[in-house]
């Protein structure tokens, strides 16, 4: 009963249920599946044929791979044979130049394949052969000059090497773009406040309905000066986009104050500068020092001083 | 006059203080409490200084030393509890009365304080020999209510973290609130100042910062300030917290203060406070008197600005960006008037109460003088004009105000100013709106002694008294010389007699020593045959708050061939002055017609009377007056006005005459003044108003698109697409200003069925679409919160059927889109506030009319949880506002009820204020109408407000008063029950009349009954003053009776209730008292009310700060020292008499002078004794009457 081949079947069967299942999923890996299974059983049939009643299923397993490697080889090099002399298609030939260069005897050929003990393969079931995936067209493809030898490949996809006008003509009309923009942006917001109303708490105006304009709710803060007096980063953001050279003399005077030290007698002067006078950052080179009481080092303590 | 004559100060006390040390060595910001020691260094003047009196509210007095030696001391405040006892009075008149009198009865100004300290004996014979005394006073504070404010954000992380501060605050002469001094203005000492405070906060204090120290375990540090320049306590102030530190990058002793993280906002806000320097010294010619000034923002502030000795206190809300454009100038005028302050008010500083307006007014003036310089003429114009018409319009509403009022005698009958429910003897009596109104006429009277004087004499006045201060300030332990830091009326104007030679008395006179303002009504007519033009000038001085004027008036008339100025004499009796014209009314030859400012133009002169060769006529255009002028003259010449002369004054006037003129040609002359653009910003604006009403007074002739939306889309929407506002550049200002009015002005526009018309509607709302700022500088919260505004205006009431409830589905169309805006705004500014919440601002106030309108239903629980604390507080005052509109409208005593627990229970100070405020500007109801709000419960809660909830703070209990009075008037509320003495006997005349106090105010500046009356007791509690009163019972009635109103009291009491005994006992008249005993004994004078014995009464029971030795203290309060002999008054032991009472409350100051007393009554000694304990006993055991004692409260001395 230990047939190989009902056990190749076996195994082929649960193969092609896995197989099966998974090649929902795409026709190239059911055709590589279905090439394997076939492997298989050429192998098991093979094994059968020289006596074995059983086999291990990581032998056959090794011995399908073998035989994988070795048909792939004769193609690659036949292919190999045949493109070496300028054709495309390989010849008989090219195969029998192939497995002679692999050592094998190809005489012995048509004797082993009219030998009488072969089993004969059914054909493996049909699977449709890997459909390779219809590349995007976009637009017409150009056809060759005439001083192109036909059997050149055909030109890509004109997108690919010519510029295609992906958007429309912009509209330069002022009133349509503040319309959009407007609308646009007043959809957003109210896309984002509705949102924040509905996933927060709210308050409504209406008794009777509640969802009517929904407020989000007010909530206290601890420090509330913050929020309404420090500018927002959007305004920030714009303050910089707008002027940027004033942001860069903003930069400057914070570094005077911070950095910059004048001494005691600079500082005297300073409340007599006529108005609209000398700018720190003139003063910034004397490298002098502040002299701020706040700004000293706080001294350690001395003696224990008594209350 | 009543004037002193010679200007040296004398000082009430009998000492001279001379330095003070304050050094609080811890602040705990958790508890909110404070511990401290203060030291004054004082000199005796008298001989015999046995007892010191200063000031202290609030603080927890541990000990008291002088010269090491422990001194025994009593504490006791009157303004805790105004009227003592639940008595049934409930007159604002007697609370008036009886809050002066306490106030006063612990004035600095009149020698007296809070704490009493008795020096100990053994430093008596030191007395004489005039040595210095040192007052060591150990003290803490618990939580306190006023005087200090504690900001303790509740997040995460350490206190620094977070930005806890605390701050000092008052107003006027608060600093007894934090710590124990002379809590006066015109008391000037040198001073020390330490402040322990955590290792990662400031303490920013007066004087310069000599060192900072860190305290042995290295967690903390102290900050040693001296104050070298003599300075008055009310002038110390103290701000604690993690503050960032700028050095002003242009003057190195200026140094600024904000809360973390707002540093970026304090350099831009503060680049600018040198020009102010320079400004004030330039034109002062004298250096800022300190050597350092520092700035602080604090959170919660209690006003928007607060001076003290080389540092000011700002609210953290002045600060700004760059990107803010309406905040700037405001912010630049707080810090140009503190700067002004600093010179007058705080290093000159006054010398009594009554020359308080000549430093409101110098400093007033001065910043006048910075904002001509800064703003230029036009905004200068334009602020007096506007100040002006403020001053006018209270004056005339309240019935005046004094600047400097004289007390002759300290006479209660005296009242300079019988129209207000308030005293202004004395600043904490002062109802806020009227202290305001106060610093206004100051500075308005200094510039009109200024027009008098020139400007320049005026600087030099100003430049002497700075130079005699600093002179003064700088002579070390002379303290008679710092006297001279001092300003008063008489010095002042005695300068300006000597600097300027001219005699300003008539003036100081009319305006200073005298309310009330001018009324002029004037008209005119052109006599052709004389070519003459005949003025009437009529005056209105009969009416409350208006003065009779005579003297010059100046007058202008713009005549064809130019303009001419006459001066007027306005007299007695003279009303009509004929001016001649220059000019002959031909008009045939086409000329320019020159204009006062020596420009010519030309005009359309189609418009005129043919006949006369008037353009237009200006009464008094100098303001040189405090009036108010009503004149007439023809539409045209308004319109002519308007156009042509260039005054911004004149054209504002004009556009409010054009008011009355709806025709196509007033029309015509806004609209072009609208759209010059060399026309100031401010009158375009009025402008606009002055269009909307015009045009929906002549709606049924009006042609053409609403008014203004064509000026609107000319000036900025785009070219192409006019539907299209340009995208917001708001570089020039003037253009930002009117862009912002336009839409607000529009949306008042009405079509015939009063709605607003779709166009204007649909106009606004694509403003609101088509906004954007993304291009701008500057920040849009402003103009977006306007066009909110603008949508608020627009709306009108809802067509209401049957008083349903408002639904969703009912809602119109055009107020649906009114919604769907201001609810998207609000809920965008959740995400991305605005600055200062401008936009939730104007939301809240949509939504408020929206309610008002009957488009949705009225409720107030939004509202309530925008006021909150917690949220801004613009945002917060805006609901509240909005709560008290809605508790006028609907009546709700629930609301009225959050309010005033509101106002009992919010940390921020300001916003208690507004509350109240607010609440008397849109009372409930008032005393003329009916009301269910209008209960006995109301009016007790009300009352225990300003009686005893408010003692920590004057303006609030001043709000409270303002408040009690809008909604009840100055006599007993209606809505209570009769009194129990409902009737009155009148045996001069036989008869019964009903009780006086009942009866609805028809006098009311006479509280008291005639004294000839009699009470008929129609039950017997009110006489329920119990034996307890009976203390100092002495002898029998006539006798006594009469001699009692001879007798002068025995001490020196308190003025204020020396005013009030002598109001009562003044009558020497008999009248009978009915008891169950004695039928028919003759009494003195009966006072109105038996409240106000338990007033006094009560003095007794005032909380004293219980001292180290309580038994000692004990001791002081109820049977002070030696045997004290029995008051001298005669009473009738069982007699339920009033007078008991009244003398009783002298009591405790009579042990002073138990010596000079010897032989009175020892009998009746023991009976006083006793019942003073009794009644001491009853104290304890009803301690909740105290519990708004803060001496008593709890402390931290475990």
């Amino acid at each position: 009963m230990a047939d190989p081949a009902v056990m190749g079947s076996a195994s082929l069967n649960a193969g092609t249920r896995t197989g099966g299942t998974k090649a929902t999923t795409s026709p190239a890996e059911n055709y590589y599946l279905a090439r394997r299974r076939t492997l298989q059983v050429v192998v098991s049939s093979l094994l059968t044929e020289c006596g074995f009643e059983s086999s291990e299923k990581a032998a056959v397993e090794t011995l399908t791979e073998m035989m994988q490697s070795y048909i792939t080889e004769v193609g690659r090099c036949a292919k190999a044979n045949c493109e070496h002399t300028a054709r495309s298609t390989p010849t008989l030939s090219d195969v029998v130049i192939t497995l002679v260069e692999m050592g094998f005897n190809v005489d012995t050929l048509p004797v082993y394949a009219k030998r009488s003990q072969r089993m004969v393969i059914t054909a493996p079931p049909v699977t449709n052969a890997p459909v390779t995936p219809k590349a995007l067209v976009a637009g017409q493809k150009r056809t060759h000059p005439a001083y192109i030898p036909s059997h050149f490949p055909e030109f890509p996809d004109p997108h690919t090497y010519i510029k295609t006008p992906t958007f429309r003509e912009p509209v330069s009309d002022y009133q349509v773009v503040r319309e959009k923009a407007a609308s646009q942006r007043r959809d957003v917001e109210r896309a984002l406040t509705r949102f924040m109303a509905k996933t927060g708490e709210t308050q409504s105006l209406f008794k009777d309905d509640l969802t009517a304009f929904p407020l989000i709710a007010a909530r206290p803060s601890s420090i509330p000066y913050l929020s309404a007096l420090l500018p927002s980063e959007l305004e920030l953001q714009m303050l910089e986009e707008t002027d940027s050279s004033e942001q860069d003399e903003q930069t400057d005077t914070e570094n005077n104050s911070n950095i910059i030290h004048d001494d005691a007698g600079a500082d005297k002067e300073n409340t007599v500068l006529p108005p609209g006078g000398v700018v720190p950052t003139v003063k910034t080179n004397d490298d002098n020092m502040i002299d701020n009481p706040y700004l000293r080092p706080v001294k350690k303590p001395k003696v224990r001083r008594k209350k | 006059m009543n004037r002193k004559k010679d200007k040296g100060f004398e000082s009430p006390r009998p000492y001279k203080l001379t330095h003070q040390v304050v050094c609080i060595n811890n602040i705990n910001f958790q508890r909110k409490s404070v511990i401290g020691y203060v030291e004054l260094t004082i000199f005796p003047t008298v001989v015999n200084l046995n007892r010191i009196k200063l000031n202290s509210k609030q603080c927890r007095i541990y000990r008291v030393r002088v010269n090491d030696l422990e001194a025994p001391f009593i504490y006791n405040d009157p303004t805790l509890e105004v009227c003592h006892h639940e008595a049934k009075q409930r007159n604002l008149n007697y609370f008036s009365s009886a809050y002066t009198a306490a106030v006063s009865a612990v004035d600095p100004d009149t020698g007296n304080g809070e704490l009493s300290i008795k020096v100990p004996s053994e430093l008596w014979k030191q007395g004489d020999e005039m040595k210095v005394l040192k007052v060591y006073i150990e003290f803490s504070l618990d939580q306190p209510k006023g005087g200090l404010h504690f900001v303790v954000p509740d997040v995460e992380g350490s206190l620094a973290e977070r930005g806890a501060h605390v701050f000092s605050f008052g107003y006027q002469n608060s600093t007894r609130f934090w710590f124990p001094c002379v809590d006066s203005f015109s008391e000037l000492c040198t001073w020390k100042l330490e402040f322990t405070v955590d290792a990662a906060m400031v303490a920013v204090s007066c004087g310069d910062l000599v060192e900072t120290i860190y305290t042995h375990d290295m967690r903390k540090k102290t900050f040693h300030y001296m104050l070298p320049i003599p300075t008055a306590a009310p002038n110390i102030s103290l701000a604690v917290g993690p503050f960032e530190i700028l050095v002003d990058p242009y003057m190195h002793e200026v140094t600024h203060f904000c809360l973390p993280q707002l540093l970026p906002l304090l350099k831009h806000t503060m680049s600018y406070l040198h020009e102010v320097f320079e400004f004030y010294e330039e034109i002062l010619t004298c250096r800022y008197p300190y050597s350092c000034f520092k700035t602080v923002f604090v959170d919660e502030a209690y006003v928007q600005v607060a001076s003290y000795a080389s540092m000011s206190i700002f609210s953290t809300n002045l600060l700004h960006s760059g990107l803010i454009i309406d905040q700037t100038p405001a912010t630049r005028r707080y810090l140009a008037q503190a700067l002004a302050q600093q010179f007058f008010g705080c290093f000159i500083s006054r010398m009594s109460w009554s020359d308080e307006w000549v430093l409101k007014g110098i400093s007033g003036y001065i910043y006048g003088l910075y904002l001509k310089k800064t703003f230029g003429v036009n905004e200068y114009r334009h602020w007096i004009k506007q100040e002006l018409d403020k001053i006018v319009e209270y004056e005339l509403k309240t019935g005046g105000v004094l600047l400097h009022p004289t007390f002759t005698g300290g006479k209660e009958k005296d009242n300079p100013t019988p129209h207000l429910h308030f005293s202004i003897r004395n600043p904490h009596t002062l109802s806020w709106e009227y202290y305001k109104m106060f610093q206004c006429k100051a500075h308005l009277v200094m510039r009109l002694i200024e027009n008098r004087i020139s400007m320049e004499f005026m600087l030099q006045v100003f430049n002497k008294l700075l130079s005699l201060a600093s002179t003064a300030s700088s002579q070390k332990y002379q303290s008679h010389m710092w006297s001279q830091m001092l300003l008063s009326t008489s010095g002042f104007l005695k300068s300006i007699s000597n600097v300027s030679g001219k005699d300003i008395g008539p003036l100081i006179k009319q305006w200073v020593d005298q309310s009330g303002v001018v009324k002029f009504f004037g008209s005119f007519a052109f006599n052709r045959k004389r070519n003459v033009l005949e003025l009437e000038i009529r005056q209105d001085c009969t009416s409350s708050g208006t003065q009779k004027y005579v003297g010059p008036i100046k007058v202008t008339v713009q005549e064809l061939d130019g303009s001419f100025n006459h001066t007027l004499q306005i007299e007695e009796n003279s009303l009509k002055h004929d001016i001649p014209c220059h000019s002959k009314s031909r008009r045939n030859k086409k000329k320019k017609i020159p204009l006062m400012n020596g420009e010519e133009v030309d005009m359309d002169l189609s418009a005129m009377d043919a006949d006369s060769p008037l353009l237009w006529i200006r009464i008094d255009p100098d303001m040189s007056i405090l009036r108010k002028v009503e004149f007439e003259q023809a539409d045209f010449m308004w319109q002519y006005q308007l156009r042509y002369e260039r005054d911004v004054v004149a054209q504002e006037e004009a556009i409010s005459a054009l008011e009355v003129f709806p025709t196509a040609a007033s029309r015509l002359a806004l609209t072009d003044i609208l759209e010059q653009d060399q026309c100031f910003y401010r009158v375009r604006m009025q402008a606009c108003f002055c269009l909307a009403k015009i045009a929906n007074a002549m709606v049924s002739t009006w042609t053409g698109p609403p008014a203004m939306k064509s000026l609107f889309t000319r000036m900025f929407c785009c070219k192409s697409c006019p539907n299209i506002v340009k995208t917001n550049n708001f570089i020039n200002f003037q253009s930002y200003f009117l862009q912002k009015t336009m839409p607000v002005a529009m949306a008042l526009l009405r079509d015939i069925h009063n709605l607003c018309p779709k166009e204007v509607l649909n106009f606004i709302l694509d403003l609101i679409k088509y906004n954007d700022n993304r291009k701008n500088k500057f920040s849009d919260n402003y103009y977006r919160a306007e066009l909110i505004d603008a949508l608020t205006n627009s709306l009108t009431p809802a067509i209401s059927v049957n008083n349903e409830v408002r639904t969703v589905e009912s809602l119109s169309a055009d107020v649906r889109l009114v919604l769907e805006e201001v609810t998207r705004f609000l809920n965008m500014e959740k995400l991305l506030p605005s600055y200062r919440n401008t936009i939730t601002v104007s939301c809240l106030r949509a939504i408020r009319m929206l309610q008002k309108n009957g488009h949705l239903p009225s409720d107030p629980s939004l509202f309530k949880s925008y006021a909150e604390y917690g949220h801004f507080v613009d945002v917060r005052i805006a609901a509240l506002e909005a709560v008290v509109d809605y508790t006028r409208v609907d009546r709700s005593s629930d609301e009225l009820q959050w309010l005033l627990d509101m106002v009992h229970t919010d940390p921020v100070h300001y916003v208690r204020h507004k509350i109240l405020s607010m609440l008397s500007k849109n009372p409930p109801f008032t005393k003329a109408a009916e009301s269910c709000l209008c209960n006995e419960a109301l009016v007790d809660q009300l009352w225990k407000l300003m009686n005893s909830g408010t003692s920590h703070d004057w303006r609030l209990r001043c709000d409270a008063v303002n408040l009690y009075h809008t909604l009840f008037g100055l006599s007993r509320p209606s809505c209570l029950p009769l009194p129990e003495l409902g009737l009155v006997l009148n045996l001069k005349e036989k008869k019964a009349v009903l009780n006086p106090t009942i009866k609805p105010e028809q006098d009311a500046s006479v509280p008291e009954p005639p004294p000839e009356l009699v009470f008929v007791s129609c039950k017997e509690e009110p006489f329920q003053m119990k034996e307890e009163l009976v203390l100092s019972g002495v002898a029998l009635a006539p006798q006594g009776l009469k001699r009692k109103a001879d007798t002068p009291l025995a001490s020196p009491p308190e003025p204020g209730q020396v005013l009030q005994e002598e109001t009562v006992f003044k009558g020497p008249v008999k009248s009978r008292f009915p008891t169950q005993e004695e039928e028919d004994i003759d009494m003195d004078t009966v006072h109105d009310s038996q409240a106000f014995i338990y007033h006094h009464l009560n003095m007794l029971e005032r909380p004293s700060t219980p001292g180290r030795e309580p038994p000692v203290v004990e001791q002081q309060a109820v049977m002070p020292t030696p045997a004290p002999p029995a008051p001298p008054f005669v009473k009738e032991s069982s007699a339920p008499s009033r007078h008991v009472g009244v003398h009783q409350h002298h009591h405790r100051h009579h042990h002073e002078h138990k010596k000079k007393k010897k032989k009175h009554k020892h009998k009746h000694k023991h009976k006083h004794k006793h019942e003073s304990k009794g009644k001491e006993r009853d104290k304890d055991r009803d301690p909740h009457v105290f519990g708004s004692s803060p001496a008593r409260s709890p402390s931290l001395s475990d």
